[in-house]
């Protein structure tokens, strides 16, 4: 039955092309919620029931393919389906614009895109087998590509997404040769369920790092990560939220996946992936820090999510190599809960982040100001996304970051020497990762929604559509449920952390923990409630009064030029974080007999020093060099013949002094 | 529950020993010691002016961080008395639950469209940023000398007796201190005696608050003192003495700390606003060589 | 004992990275001359006269009195105050102390073998280390005699680790060392200091021939 489904989604996909516009939104959103309905039954029944579902689903080259469904696919089937429905619930408004401007075809494409997208990345979930995963991934990141460069008529777009296609090409080859790899060393299954085997009998780190890779360079690693603040920006915003929310975390699930047949020196595996986590927080989180682009901005958050869910895998592994179970089961859950939570307030924050756009038609901050006025819901909703990734108190980000935290802290007297350094750093870098996270999201929030207009660009704005607003509930609910009862997730999660580890019933220590918190952030939210009500009987018999904000008794400047920007905002961070982060500042300096200063102009600008070294510059080497043998292209057809002709006779020499 | 009311009842009191302190080194005439009340009591009574340009956000802040300061005072414990809430790594739910009042209170500041709150609200956000990881190591410092992940249990365990754990305690009581001062925004960060705008930090952030708003900020600025002092006590307060004494001491030494806070104010000048962040950055400096103190002392690290 | 100075010896090495005046620097090599005496004092195991003599003349009178004592000289003459911004800003120093403090106590905890006391090693390793680096980063050459006397202090310290008994040779021929070392860089500071107006060391590579 779900199979014949699966198999009818995909044709009746097609269908999309033959229908008129109007239809083709809530064609795919049938044929979605139909998914979404499929992957229900599945991760329902792959909570319930102890032994790995398989079914077999098709053959491929005479080689049966079966779909595998354990509690960390069904984990990520629930992930990859939460945020794809949103995402075309959302959708319906975002795309309100275009159907004026696009043609049939580019729609259609759009839509079935956008469901095949959501189809692989189940299947890339739920395929072991290594030819059909390549297949599934590839389809992921072809599809993805192709929604990525809807807005064609951009040609920066067109470039961002050649880019995107590249690295994931590059990342697919290294995938392909880690399977081929243990494929050859041992003659096992073609797939993940061969890797096993291999890891068994041989040194699991050389082959763990050309899957790291791979992976990595989906999941955005630093320094794997530079396709990713460029991809996120140029795509639109209902895509940019599945890239940020799902596609990334493919490449963490693959990382996962590898490390559940991985049962031996772990040691170093884990070490590695905790400092390339750390590195990955404190980076991403910097370099959000300078953006203006607020879809830039968040792309690098991604970046340092991921970190923040690297840290709970490498505390994780790290756990199961030095025997300490709390570390390896609390580790282990918080990272895995902080991929579902990353999913829902990065969804969140793009989705608002697209409504602001549609309405003012600027992604810069810097000309936003004031649209909490324009677009109250809006800006609530982006708030809670805020203060969610923040990993603050009463939203889920604090429960997935208290797990990992917890699971540190109980650790620090049961480890060695070692292991108590390795927890020093795992958090202070946390600590410092969310200070850092709570700097960025002040600026972002008040810049572009406090305060006064900065431009002309706000004034005409109005409050997102029905269907975006629906978008923001649904997410918000889960970012609130998780938040405040998070309890009632920690059976499930449970569940999944078992396939790593076996002691994952220690989760039920936290029981009283997590019941504590939901106490006290329940008592937190009534004296708000209370302290509300009471100013609002105090203020009754008081007289309130309105006016403007207090300038130091000076009431003629423009409120709107004389606010704190987002480049002055992020200015003290900048003077001490400038190794990293690498912001120029280009202006003319007042000169000494310049009494009346005439009108200047002042340019800053920040660069990924890492995408620079490590990405651009051999890049434009390779490119260099290209570019000098090609004046062998001449163009003429003389010459390449002539070219054939000293080849045959080079052949020719070298055979004759016996070289070749 | 008892912890908590003590809380309570020494954080009325605490900027007013402060600020005789302060009065009698400048050979002022002293105010009197409920002054800070009496001031507090008349805002409660009056109405408020709201700016133009302000949002739900900016009527919102003062409320989450006032609660949050409270719920923050559930968890400290007393010598033996228990917290109200405690659980196990209650310390990082307290330090997150001061830093979403802090994010509130920063949008609040920018919410009134000022440059000069802008100024504020940004400093204040960094300096937090900086001060969080010398508190974290202070406190992993702890958890790894008491073998303890609550506040209640950190407290519980810590067995002062040996000359290194002396060293800990005192070191501790340094950092906390000065993490005390920069999160209530007082002198050597911030000073707020201070007359201009532009280098007021906390202060500044507030300008615009009025009546029954400003009057919850004071009060929380009190709380947050007396937490930071309950903390303080606790690494003197030993679980043997019997409570009396141990109440004794608990009083005792929030006066004896609002006075130190007081005498640092009227000698030590303010940094530079550009060197805070070297200097904030230096509590956590001394916060590692806590930790490898204890390292020391748990046998970790074995040195000849 | 011997702890709490090593560790408010760690401590004076964090307030070096910290300060910019190079009043305060005099200062801490003073606090520093203190608390090499503490050290010494507690580490001895029976108090014989002459070492503690000894003892008594190298920390307190010449670490603490008169090395001090010469360089506050130094600087009236030179009217120094403040020192120029150095190459890596403060708050980075922070961390690079930090980082060879720890790297240092690791490094400690597994030289153990019974033929050193480690535990003096852990700070003479870091004060030797910090005093190359205090010189690499300032542009004064009054900081640069710092920095020398940082890494004497460590050098000091590292005796103690080494030795079982007080070499007293040894200890004499560093205490003349540095007794030299100190007169004639001031000497030599206040002649760059006259001549050049500026005691940066930029100027210095002018002197090349």
């Amino acid at each position: 039955m779900i199979l014949f489904l699966l198999k009818a989604i995909m044709i009746l996909s097609l269908g999309l092309f033959l229908i008129p516009k109007k239809w083709m939104y809530f064609f795919t959103l049938g044929l979605q919620l139909i998914l979404v309905f499929i992957s229900s039954i599945l991760v329902f029944k792959a909570f319930n029931e102890l032994i790995v579902i398989k079914l077999h689903f098709l053959n491929l080259l005479n080689n049966p393919i079966y779909i595998e469904i354990d509690k960390l696919s069904a984990f990520f089937l629930i992930v990859i389906s939460f945020t794809c429905l949103t995402g075309i619930i959302y959708a319906k408004g975002y795309l309100q614009p275009y159907y004026k401007t696009k043609t049939n075809t580019e729609l259609a494409l759009h839509f079935f895109c956008f469901l095949w997208l959501h189809l692989s990345m189940l299947f890339v979930a739920m395929f072991r087998d290594a030819l059909a995963f390549l297949f599934v991934w590839e389809i992921m990141a072809l599809t993805a590509f192709l929604l990525v460069i809807f807005e064609t008529d951009k040609k920066e777009t067109i470039k961002i997404g050649i880019k995107y296609l590249i690295q994931m090409h590059i990342a697919v080859v290294f995938i392909m040769i880690g399977f081929i790899w243990a494929y050859a060393q041992t003659g096992a299954e073609f797939g993940f369920n061969g890797l096993s085997v291999y890891f068994a009998s041989h040194n699991p780190f050389p082959l763990f790092m050309i899957f790291f890779i791979g992976f990595g360079i989906k999941a955005g690693f630093i320094p794997l990560h530079s396709w990713l603040p460029h991809a996120h920006p140029a795509a639109p915003s209902h895509v940019s939220a599945v890239m940020s929310g799902v596609i990334i975390k493919m490449g963490i699930y693959g990382i996962l996946r590898v490390l559940t047949a991985i049962h031996h020196d772990l040691f170093y595996i884990g070490l590695f992936i905790l400092v390339i986590s750390l590195t990955n927080g404190l980076v991403g989180v910097s370099l959000a820090i300078v953006q203006h682009d607020i879809k830039k901005l968040l792309a690098y958050h991604s970046i340092e999510n991921i970190g923040i869910i690297g840290i709970g895998i490498g505390l994780g592994v790290l756990g199961l190599a030095l025997n300490i179970p709390t570390l390896a089961v609390l580790g282990f859950a918080g990272g895995i809960l902080h991929i579902f939570n990353h999913s829902l307030f990065k969804s969140l924050l793009f989705y608002t982040a697209g409504a602001v756009y549609t309405q003012t038609h600027t992604r810069n901050i810097e000309e936003l100001g004031g649209l909490i006025k324009k677009m109250p819901k809006t800006a609530l909703f982006f708030l809670i996304g805020a203060l969610a990734i923040c990993g603050l108190p009463i939203f889920n980000g604090f429960i997935s970051e208290f797990l990992i935290y917890s699971g540190m802290f109980r650790s620090l007297q049961s480890g060695s020497l070692q292991t108590d350094i390795i927890l020093l750093f795992g958090i202070s870098g946390l600590v410092i990762i969310g200070g850092l996270a709570i700097f960025c999201f002040t600026k972002v929030f008040s810049i572009a929604f406090l305060g006064t207009p900065r431009s002309n660009k706000v004034v005409q704005a109005k409050e997102a559509s029905h269907s975006m607003i629906l978008a923001f509930i649904l997410i918000s609910i889960a970012i609130l449920l998780i938040g405040l009862l998070p309890l009632a997730f920690m059976g499930p999660l449970s569940g999944i952390v078992n396939i790593f580890t076996a002691n994952s019933s220690l989760i039920q220590q936290l029981i009283p923990t997590l019941n504590t918190i939901s106490i006290s952030s329940g008592i937190f939210i009534a004296i708000i409630i209370v302290l509300w009500l009471l100013r609002a009987w105090q203020q009754k018999q008081q007289n309130i009064t309105l006016d403007t904000t207090w300038g130091c008794a000076y009431i003629g400047a423009n409120p709107a030029i004389h606010q704190y920007t987002a480049t002055s905002f992020a200015d003290n961070f900048v003077q001490i974080s400038n190794q990293i982060v690498n912001v120029k500042k280009t202006f003319k300096p007042f000169e000494s007999d310049e009494i009346f200063p005439k009108t200047r102009q002042f340019n800053t600008h920040s660069s990924d020093k890492i995408e620079n070294y490590l990405i651009m510059s051999p890049a434009n080497f390779v490119l260099q060099f290209f570019n000098k043998i090609a004046v062998f292209q001449t163009g003429k057809i003389q010459h390449y013949l002539l070219y054939a002709f000293v080849f045959i006779i080079m052949i020719f020499i070298l055979t004759l002094l016996n070289l070749i | 529950m008892l912890s908590l009311v003590l809380i309570l009842i020494t954080a009325p009191f605490f900027v007013g020993i402060i600020l005789k302190v302060k009065a009698k080194f400048a050979a002022r005439k002293m105010p009197s010691i409920l002054q800070p009340i009496y001031d507090v009591s008349r805002l409660f009574k009056k109405g408020a002016v709201y700016s133009t340009t302000t949002s739900i956000i900016f009527k919102i802040a003062p409320l989450v961080y006032f609660s949050s300061v409270v719920i923050a005072a559930f968890f400290i414990p007393i010598g033996s008395l228990k917290g109200v809430l405690s659980f196990n790594a209650d310390f990082v739910y307290f330090a997150y639950l001061l830093a979403f009042g802090k994010f509130m209170m920063i949008l609040a500041a920018m919410d009134t469209g000022s440059g000069f709150e802008g100024m504020g609200a940004n400093r204040e956000a960094l300096y937090s940023m900086l001060i969080e990881p010398a508190f974290f190591i202070l406190i992993v410092s702890l958890a790894l000398f008491t073998e303890n992940t609550s506040f209640y249990g950190l407290f519980k365990s810590l067995q002062i007796s040996t000359n290194l754990s002396y060293i800990l305690g005192l070191t501790a009581i340094y950092v906390l201190m000065y993490i005390a001062m920069i999160e209530n925004s007082r002198s050597p960060v911030d000073d707020p005696n201070t007359h201009l705008e532009l280098t007021m930090i906390h202060e500044v952030m507030v300008l615009d608050n009025s009546g029954f708003d400003l009057a919850l900020i004071h009060v929380a600025t009190w709380l947050k003192f007396s937490i930071y002092g309950a903390l303080i006590s606790n690494f003197i307060i030993q679980m043997e003495w019997p409570l009396y004494w141990q109440l004794g001491t608990y009083f005792l030494i929030q006066v004896a700390f609002a006075g130190v806070v007081g005498l640092l104010e009227s000698f030590r000048a303010r940094n530079k606003l550009g060197k805070n962040p070297q200097w904030i950055i230096m509590l956590s400096a001394i916060a590692i060589v806590l930790f490898l103190t204890t390292l020391i002392i748990t046998k970790k690290i074995i040195l000849y | 004992m011997t702890y709490l100075f090593i560790i408010l010896y760690a401590i004076t090495l964090i307030y070096f990275a910290l300060s910019e005046r190079t009043k305060k620097f005099i200062w801490l090599l003073a606090i520093q001359g203190l608390i090499l005496f503490g050290v010494v004092f507690f580490s001895l195991n029976e108090i014989d006269i002459f070492d503690f003599i000894f003892i008594l003349l190298e920390t307190i009178i010449v670490k603490t009195m008169v090395v001090p004592w010469f360089l506050n000289k130094v600087r009236k003459h030179n009217q120094l105050k403040r020192e120029h911004e150095p190459y890596v800003p403060v708050f980075y120093s922070i961390i690079v102390v930090i980082l060879i403090l720890m790297v240092s106590f690791l490094l400690s905890s597994y030289l153990n073998n019974g033929n050193m006391h480690t535990q003096y090693f852990t700070v003479a390793f870091t004060s030797i280390i910090f005093g190359g680096y205090f010189i690499i980063i300032h542009k004064n050459i009054f900081s640069n005699v710092v920095g020398y006397l940082i890494i004497e202090n460590g050098i000091f310290l590292l005796s103690l680790a080494v030795g079982s008994v007080m070499p007293i040779m040894v200890n004499l021929a560093i205490l003349l060392d540095i007794f030299m070392a100190v007169l004639i860089l001031g000497l030599f500071i206040n002649r760059v200091g006259d001549t050049f107006k500026s005691l940066k060391t930029e100027y210095l590579s002018k002197l090349k021939d």
